[in-house]
């Protein structure tokens, strides 16, 4: 502690004495995150809170601004192929950093820096959360000091998967270089208070509770940041944080403000504090079963060689599922500000999004039980449509969550009307997204007809999502059970714009194919998209600067964050 | 008689309240005492009989105060205590002590037994410590226990060794008047007659008045100078010992005596019982005219309808009884 | 006494360690993973590759035996090492129990918790305490009593409106309307003088309260129940024929008969406060023990899990044996052989 208040003080008399009064002039910045930083390593934690804490301290390279666009950070540019940044054969990509970067240590940033943070991550003991990020890289190489240059194994026509991003910031060699592999989770003192190049540096780590932070002394722009120091408190719950902002102004932001509509706008009215959202990709859908999750089956139960199931896969039936959902209602009741109606899996970035299935949006009863008339399921004595002895009862699961459980009542109250029973189970989202092979409960068994949750992608590009329905990722017990391919949909011709996709560089052909890979996934009824999410913030009137962003840390820019005249 | 009394009574009344329902609204009373009237003269025992729940003991605790009395009047050696309250309550207290029943539970179980003794002398004396521990190891040895257990708890000793205890620490303040109540009740038979034989020797030493409360009529017989006989809450005789046990007069002692066994087998053989039938009455609802009328052998008419007079008879006798003249 | 303290200790040891082994056990049946709270965006075998490195490729009876070895072995040393500074053995690669979603010691944030705990959680069962005697002593003395009627009531109310309640309305009146009282915990505070002091008081003044509600109900009826039990002995009637004041009577005899089974009680609730106040916790944003432990349930951080749970047990042995030493000594009729 001393030496906590010795170190600022030292720091203050630095800045008085210089010209550049401007940093630290604000005071103190109160975020709260109702989920506390356990990490501030986001390499070895993949949770949000631990990844925006830390985005505060450590950079990537290059940010993508709230539009998904991807903005300079550490360097001067973004490489490209045309200029030159790029290969030819999209194998490699080379950075230049900026002049001048400092570690808050005072020490000088150089490309070793960079390739060691690959080194750390894509070593095979490390458990590296974010090796995602990292897919086919070959090497990392250090041409000269302020040149790195990534060699992917396959050609890669979106290269910017390391280093772009809050999952992917830059680590100092020097403080890491004994932490590699399996002595990663060792080095707490490195894991609780990396050095970085953001413009806050820690001074007290609290895990599971506070982050303290102060002005980086070092930090590039001179003038920034506007904050003296910063506390990052966590805990408790998302009302609690919401009203911290909006009622007492303890807080000065809010984080994924998961509250009931109403509240939220009840709260707003007190006049302290602002709501802000913004949409990503994230969408809440509901996964239609392609095989046969019968429990007679045993081994084969969920699986291709189960055999199809017996209602779904008539896309009549999944045709008419969707359309007797009021979409707009489930906006209302559970999201608010943080949703809006959306017929696509793929509702963003804009260039990507679809218009062609737009029709879903209103809901049409009538023309839900015409479609099931015509295909031939008709209603049986207890009103439930039946056709050849197959009744259309589903059992429809998801994660245990008040908002999931009324979409879950409403959708089946619709669902109703039309004469499908459905039968609702929720799971705790640690057994239901816990990948226990054991476990019979988890969403890649899917031994149910109908699963709900929401998935997204990271960053801006979404050639890996949309492979996620190829058919090598059907999840069965002879991967494990592990794919990504719920709906266990499998089409030749969707297989063939994923590998189209992946050699594509130029941004307007990839984004005609992503377009037309989600239209297909719609129109074959393999998801039923209901929600397009986005994150709900709040900031205190006196805060400026806050530019939501969805796509990367939402405190991607917290430089430019100031108090308010 | 001759001598003075110590302690006069008149017209004492101990009625409890009786409170029933969710709101706990009082219904009626118990009348555990009712109009109780006697004296008792300076060095005398009085015994005072009687069934068990017939208000005995409340009697002996309502002449010490501990219980307010409903009605009428306590004097203490010409002082009237009744309405005496607080600081000049406990003053007089230093007067008049208890010996009780259950010499278990009447002991704090968390005080030395030299602590539960010199408690009264904390409270009344300015004694110095050490002439505290002295007068202490002195009561213990008054009461014939070993002065080296002062520093013992009272669950270390027997039923007769505890009331020894109970015994001195009621000494400690060299009381005048010491209410007995039914001090040998809860000891053993071979424990008892040691007791009441500590009783009267410390009476004697000590110039001590008695008002021995007990069930025990034989023992009564033993100790009491005069004895009094209670019947629910009232007082029906009290006569010199002798005169009582030889001619009692009201129905109901003689139906008490009657139970008593003859230690000679001759008039054993001849006793004749007397019988009461049906039960004692309850308390909070006494039949109307005379209490006992429900179940005397020689009521009239007009014991069930007035109340019999307390009256003196001859040689010193009280009776309450319109059967007897 | 001593020997019946030591007999009493060596028998705990085996029942903790069977206690070490249900909760391990029960743990590691629980359908939960550490990689279940992570963002969809996270490859399965990204997942394995976690698993593997937090060490769930071991199988079940070496993992146990791993973690009794860094509980009993590696910790306590670490402990002697820092506390003397000295160095035994490899302390270097000694690993110690490590919780999965900090990567830290868990032993470093168990400490690093207690601070917050042990001031909030144990101020509010002082706090309690001293709120549920006088009201016991009072209610029973004086029982049927206005005061005993309305203190029943509160006593009631304190008992059955949950925590969560009582501090969501004393946030919305002291914090939202009247603005006085902060609603968020600072855990970083550090008292230097008179103002810093005055704002660690008013931080603590609604967990603190709304904590003591709930204890001093629960104690006060306790204590109402023991004074009644003992006013209606007969020693209290002795006290008073031996012409006590009223006051000697209540608080030599009364209240410190009274108070043996209270202080047991008390005793046996010590270990609560090292358990923290998970809901009080959560609401007042605490960060005390209760919190890490909850968040260590949620993320499927077992060995913190297993390590708060087992210095759980140990307490609550501990102070059961406790209760029954400070019974015996306040009581002389007990005697422990």
């Amino acid at each position: 502690m001393k030496k906590a208040l010795l170190c600022s003080a030292v720091a203050a008399g630095l800045f008085a004495g210089n010209a550049l009064a401007e940093r630290g002039s604000d005071g103190q910045l109160n975020i709260i995150y109702w989920q506390a930083a356990s990490i501030l390593n986001p390499y070895l934690s993949g949770g949000t809170k631990d990844i925006e804490s830390a985005s505060m301290v450590i950079e990537p390279l290059a940010h993508y601004d709230e539009t998904g666009t991807m903005v300079p950070n550490l360097v001067d540019e973004i490489p490209t192929v045309d200029n030159g940044g790029v290969s030819e054969d999209l194998k490699s990509i080379t950075w230049k950093l900026s002049d001048g970067l400092m570690w808050s240590d005072g020490t000088p940033v150089t490309a070793a820096d960079v390739a060691f943070t690959a080194e750390y991550c894509l070593h095979p003991e490390g458990g590296c959360q974010q090796a995602s990020n990292f897919t086919d890289v070959e090497s990392v190489e250090a041409i000269d000091d302020s040149t790195v240059k990534v060699n992917f194994s396959v050609a890669k026509p979106f290269p910017y998967g390391p280093f772009v991003g809050a999952q992917a910031p830059v680590i100092q060699k020097a403080q890491f270089e004994n932490c590699m592999g399996a002595k990663a989770p060792e080095c707490t003192d490195a894991n609780f208070g990396p050095i970085g190049t953001g413009p806050y540096v820690v001074t007290e780590f609290k895990a599971n509770d506070v982050v303290s932070l102060k002005a980086n002394p070092n930090y590039r722009d001179a003038a920034k940041p506007a904050f003296a120091t910063v506390v990052f408190k966590g805990g408790g719950d998302a009302a609690s944080a919401a009203r911290s902002v909006l009622e007492t102004g303890e807080f000065d932001y809010a984080w994924n403000l998961q509250v009931e509509p109403e509240i939220l706008s009840k709260m707003a009215a007190a006049g302290k504090g602002t709501v802000v959202s913004s949409f990503g990709t994230s969408v809440e859908r509901l996964m239609v079963n392609m095989t046969n999750p019968d429990p007679a089956l045993g081994d084969k139960r969920a699986t291709v060689e189960g055999g199809p199931h017996p209602f779904l896969t008539d896309p009549a039936v999944r045709t008419a599922l969707s359309k007797a959902i009021d979409r707009e209602i489930l906006v209302e009741v559970g999201y608010g500000e943080a949703g809006q109606p959306t017929c696509n899996v793929l509702p963003a970035p804009a260039i990507y999004a679809s218009t062609a299935n737009d029709a879903c949006l209103g809901q049409d009863i009538e023309a839900a039980k015409k479609l099931l008339d015509d295909a031939g399921w008709v209603p049986g004595s207890d009103g439930v449509r039946e056709k050849d002895g197959v009744r259309l009862s589903i059992l429809y699961q998801t994660s245990t969550n008040s908002v999931r459980q009324a979409t879950q009542a409403l959708v089946k109250q619709w669902w109703a009307e039309i004469g499908v029973e459905t039968e609702l189970r929720n799971i705790d989202a640690s057994v239901f997204f816990g990948g226990d092979q054991s476990s019979p409960d988890t969403f890649q068994k899917f031994f149910a007809d109908i699963e709900m949750y929401t998935n997204n992608f990271d960053g801006t590009d979404p050639e890996n999502y949309m492979a996620n329905w190829s058919c090598k990722e059907i999840p069965s017990p002879e991967n494990q059970w592990l794919g990504d391919n719920m709906p266990r949909y499998c089409n030749p011709e969707y297989d063939a714009l994923v590998a189209e996709m992946s050699t594509t560089a130029k941004l307007e052909d990839r984004a005609a194919l992503a377009k037309k890979m989600n239209d297909m996934l719609m129109q074959e009824g393999a998801m039923i998209p209901l929600i397009h999410r986005g994150g709900v913030s709040a900031h205190a009137n006196s805060l400026e600067g806050v530019r939501m962003n969805e796509w990367d840390s939402e405190l991607w820019n917290i430089a430019d964050w100031k108090r308010a005249e | 008689m001759g001598a003075e009394a110590i302690l006069r009574v008149d017209g004492l009344s101990m009625y409890f309240p009786v409170y029933r329902g969710v709101l706990r609204k009082k219904v009626g009373e118990i009348k555990a005492v009712d109009e109780v009237s006697f004296d008792i003269a300076k060095g005398e025992t009085l015994g005072l009989v009687g069934e068990s729940g017939c208000g005995k003991s409340t009697t002996g605790r309502a002449i010490l105060k501990l219980y307010d009395p409903t009605a009428g009047r306590i004097e203490l050696q010409g002082k009237d205590i009744t309405d005496l309250e607080g600081d000049a309550l406990r003053e007089i207290r230093t007067d008049m002590q208890m010996i009780f029943q259950d010499p278990q539970a009447c002991l704090n179980p968390r005080m030395t037994v030299g602590s539960i003794i010199a408690e009264p002398l904390d409270e009344h004396t300015r004694l110095k410590k050490r002439q505290k521990r002295e007068r202490v190891r002195e009561l213990l040895n008054a009461v014939g226990m070993n002065p080296d257990f002062e520093n013992r708890y009272p669950h270390e000793f027997s039923g007769g060794q505890r009331q020894r205890i109970g015994i001195a620490r009621a000494l400690a303040l060299e009381p005048k008047f010491i209410v007995c109540d039914e001090p040998i009740a809860a000891l053993d038979v071979s424990i008892q007659a040691q007791v009441v034989n500590l009783l009267e020797d410390l009476q004697k030493e000590h110039d001590l008045t008695y008002l021995f409360i007990s069930h025990d009529l034989s023992m009564v017989r033993h100790i009491a100078d005069r004895i009094a006989v209670m019947y629910l809450g009232r007082l029906v005789e009290l006569a010199p010992r002798q005169q009582l046990y030889t001619m009692p007069r009201h129905p109901y002692t003689k139906a008490l005596l009657s139970a008593v066994p003859e230690p000679d087998p001759a008039r054993e053989a001849v006793r004749e019982r007397i019988i009461l039938k049906g039960d004692v009455p309850s308390p909070a609802n006494p039949p109307s005219g005379c209490n006992f009328s429900t179940r005397c052998p020689i009521a009239e008419e007009k014991c069930r309808r007035e109340t019999p007079a307390w009256r003196e008879m001859d040689g010193g006798r009280f009776v309450a009884c319109h059967m007897v003249q | 006494m001593l020997n019946y303290t030591i007999r009493r200790l060596l028998f705990a040891i085996p029942t903790l360690l069977v206690i070490s082994f249900l909760i391990f056990a029960i743990l590691d049946l629980a359908p939960s993973d550490p990689t279940g709270n992570l963002p969809l965006t996270i490859p399965p075998e990204v997942r394995e590759k976690i698993r593997l490195s937090l060490g769930l490729g071991e199988p079940f009876p070496i993992r146990y035996l791993k973690w009794l070895q860094q509980f009993f072995i590696n910790e306590p040393l670490n402990m002697i090492e820092q506390w003397f500074g000295i160095t035994i053995g490899d302390s270097e690669n000694r690993l110690r129990v490590q919780s999965w979603a900090t990567r830290s010691p868990v032993v470093d944030l168990i400490v690093e918790r207690m601070p917050q705990t042990l001031w909030v959680v144990g101020m509010s069962y002082v706090v309690g305490i001293l709120i549920a005697i006088p009201i016991g002593v009072i209610s029973a003395y004086k029982q049927y009593s206005v005061f005993d009627q309305v203190g029943t009531f509160i006593s009631m109310v304190g008992f059955s409106v949950p925590t969560f309640f009582t501090g969501l309305v004393l946030i919305v009146v002291f914090s939202s309307t009247l603005g006085w009282l902060p609603s968020i915990y600072d855990t970083t505070h550090k008292v230097t003088d008179l103002a810093s002091f005055w704002f660690q008081v008013k931080q603590m003044i609604m967990p603190v309260m709304v904590l003591a509600l709930f204890n001093a109900s629960q104690l006060s009826r306790f204590m109402r129940a023991s004074m009644l039990d003992n006013l209606s002995q007969d020693y209290v009637r002795t006290a008073r024929a031996k012409g006590l004041k009223e006051r000697a009577v209540l608080l030599i005899h009364v209240l410190r008969n009274s108070l043996i089974p209270v202080v047991t009680v008390i005793a046996l609730g010590i270990p609560q406060i090292f358990g923290g106040a998970i809901i009080t916790e959560q609401i007042f944003r605490v960060n005390g023990l209760g919190q890490l432990l909850i968040i260590g349930i949620q993320g499927a951080d077992i060995p913190l899990v297993q390590t708060l749970t087992f210095i759980f047990a140990v307490l609550i042995v501990l102070f059961n044996l406790l209760a029954d030493i400070v019974y015996g000594i306040l009581d002389p009729r007990i005697r422990y052989e």
